[in-house]
């Protein structure tokens, strides 16, 4: 499987990044992580699906809201590279289990600072999931927003 | 002729006495006295302090009074983010105006 933090990488690269992490089970509708937790891993999703979540109040009561799903070669989690290492999101398994290579900050930038060439490609790819998460979100904050002007405005 | 003046003076009498009447069975709702005291009034609703744009912003329409269960509620929420994700992916992929306004068919907004 081609994870999207590692396109580019030779397969040897490949092989010593994941090296550097260890798989986990997910069981399905178990948390993988908590908003507000300390962010110390980032994680590669090797099987099944994890639903982000944000809590929204609704009805009096706190829920859990859908975010994103992320798939099979996507990552999640990468808070841990990003100060002040906390989660911003609750990741849940989906409707079944999910696996996850969970690869610690302190390994990674270890590993960076030995393989600058590989970590340029990571950081590069890591841009690139950061700034489609960011073009997205835009593009649906805008297309509420307009919903709410024209509901202002009616 | 005397029959008819009789006849009047009764009337002109009767119209005076109703007339009398009328005005004592009135006269204590339009005349109370300066010692009796007030009626306590209900107090007038404080004006709510000016908030930034609330004046000029009508208020939103009203809920529903049926509402769905919790778990219903939430299932609409994330299909309207997965709708609103496709769209906004669409709209990534090749950027126009209409892409990023198109209307959506989601029931969570509609």
């Amino acid at each position: 499987m081609e994870h999207e933090l590692l396109k580019g990488l030779s397969s040897a690269e490949v092989k010593q990044v994941l090296n550097l992490g260890t798989r986990r089970n997910v069981p399905a509708r178990t948390t993988l992580f908590q908003l507000g937790d300390r962010a110390d891993s980032l994680f590669l999703i090797e099987r099944g699906r994890v639903k982000l979540t944000l809590p929204m109040r609704v009805r009096g009561g706190e829920e859990d809201v859908f975010v994103e799903e992320r798939a099979p070669g996507q990552a999640v989690g990468w808070s841990a590279l990003i100060p002040p290492y906390r989660f911003t999101l609750t990741a849940t398994a989906a409707l079944l289990d999910a696996e996850v290579i969970a690869l610690p900050r302190e390994a990674l930038l270890k590993y960076f600072s030995g393989n600058p060439a590989a970590a340029y490609k990571i950081a590069l790819n890591l841009a690139v999931v950061v700034g489609h998460r960011l073009q997205l979100f835009q593009t649906m904050w805008l297309r509420e927003m307009q919903r709410t002007v024209e509901v202002r405005s009616a | 002729m005397e029959m008819f003046l009789m006849a009047l003076c009764i009337t002109v009498f009767g119209v005076g006495v109703a007339a009398a009447a009328f005005g004592a069975a009135t006269r204590s709702e339009h005349s109370d006295s300066p010692e009796r005291p007030q009626p306590q009034l209900p107090l007038v609703k404080a004006i709510a302090p000016t908030r930034f744009f609330s004046d000029t912003v009508p208020a939103p329409p009203a809920m529903p009074t049926r509402q769905v269960p919790i778990e219903v509620l939430l299932l609409q929420i994330e299909n309207h983010v997965r709708m609103e994700q496709a769209a906004a992916e669409s709209f990534l992929e090749s950027p126009t105006q209409a892409k990023l306004h198109s209307k959506t068919n989601s029931p969570f907004v509609n």
